[in-house]
């Protein structure tokens, strides 16, 4: 079925504005990797390691979701599996969905490090298992089989983040990092409902992008007042 | 007593280097850094190795221990790393 005809205006402004998303979030994703580069180097620590990893994750898969975005626009439709359905299309689906998968797998891993013992082997379990959804979406093709695996590693990440929060040493008043951190991973998945499904929330978009650009800028503006200049 | 973290322990170590004017020999360094001397070994080790700390000799050959500058950094840096994995529940 032919995608419905959409304005051209709406298509430019819309486009124009989602490369502004992307580059807002990529470069302060970049800047948190590369900003914190010395004081990894310095101490070692791995919960350092895991925090910086997460949003190099971050980085390259926003930047292949606005690839995947640019790619349905140029082509005026709405599913990258119907522009190349044997070779180009999975590939790149397939690299978006390992990379977002590992961003939040090692967001969850840099908190919870410590309490899983420190065994750097969980994290091959962890890319493996990014592997494997990957694996899955791209053969069932199916997005609501993707959409139903996100939201059940919402629910893990939610509860796991709560059970880190009631056993957390500085949990302290106005402490509200894991509350960011859930939010990151919320707009995260409103950002694959916004790839996958044609039209979604068209109204509001504007709004989430907002929205989600300011969970960014937040984490942003913590890592700077931390880290100093420097 | 609160139990040292890691980058406490490297902390003190370097510290205690550079209020001894920046050379110390290992057995002092030992004594003052308040750990058994395998573990001292080890992180004597790691911190060689991360060029954090070097081995000088006198006129006399006895070895001491001196800070480079990544020490110095290290030091300076402390208290912006535990700031850091405080504020991010690392």
């Amino acid at each position: 079925m032919a995608p419905p005809h959409i304005p051209r205006e709406i298509i430019t402004v819309g486009f124009g504005t989602e490369i502004i998303y992307s580059f807002v979030i990529i470069l302060c994703s970049l800047i948190i990797y590369f900003g914190t580069k010395e004081i990894y180097e310095l101490s070692s620590y791995k919960g350092i390691k895991y925090f910086r990893q997460a949003f190099l994750f971050f980085a390259i898969a926003y930047f292949f979701r606005s690839f995947i975005k640019f790619i349905s626009v140029y082509f005026n439709n709405n599913q990258i599996f119907e522009i190349s359905p044997r070779l180009f299309g999975p590939l790149t689906m397939f690299i978006f969905i390992y990379f977002s998968s590992m961003a939040i797998f090692y967001l969850l891993y840099s908190v919870m490090w410590k309490k899983w013992k420190g065994s750097s082997k969980q994290i091959y379990l962890f890319h493996l298992l990014a592997f494997i959804i990957s694996i899955i979406t791209i053969l069932s093709r199916n997005i609501l089989v993707y959409l139903g695996i996100n939201i059940f590693l919402l629910l893990l990440v939610v509860f796991t983040v709560s059970l880190a929060y009631n056993s957390s040493e500085y949990k302290r008043k106005g402490h509200n990092i894991y509350a960011v951190y859930v939010l990151l991973l919320v707009f995260w998945i409103i950002n694959i409902f916004d790839i996958l499904v044609p039209n979604f929330l068209d109204n509001i978009k504007l709004v989430i992008y907002l929205a989600s650009c300011t969970v960014f800028l937040m984490i942003f503006y913590k890592v700077v007042k931390k880290t100093g200049p420097n | 007593m609160v139990k040292r973290g890691k980058i406490d322990i490297i902390k003190d170590i370097l510290i205690t280097i550079r209020d001894n004017n920046n050379h110390i020999k290992p057995t002092p360094l030992l004594r003052k850094s308040n750990i058994s001397s395998e573990r001292f070994s080890t992180y004597l080790q790691e911190l060689l190795t991360k060029h954090f700390i070097k081995e000088i000799s006198d006129y006399k050959n006895e070895k001491f221990i001196s800070l480079t500058d990544k020490g110095f950094r290290f030091i300076e840096k402390y208290q912006t790393i535990i700031d850091f994995i405080q504020e991010f529940e690392l």
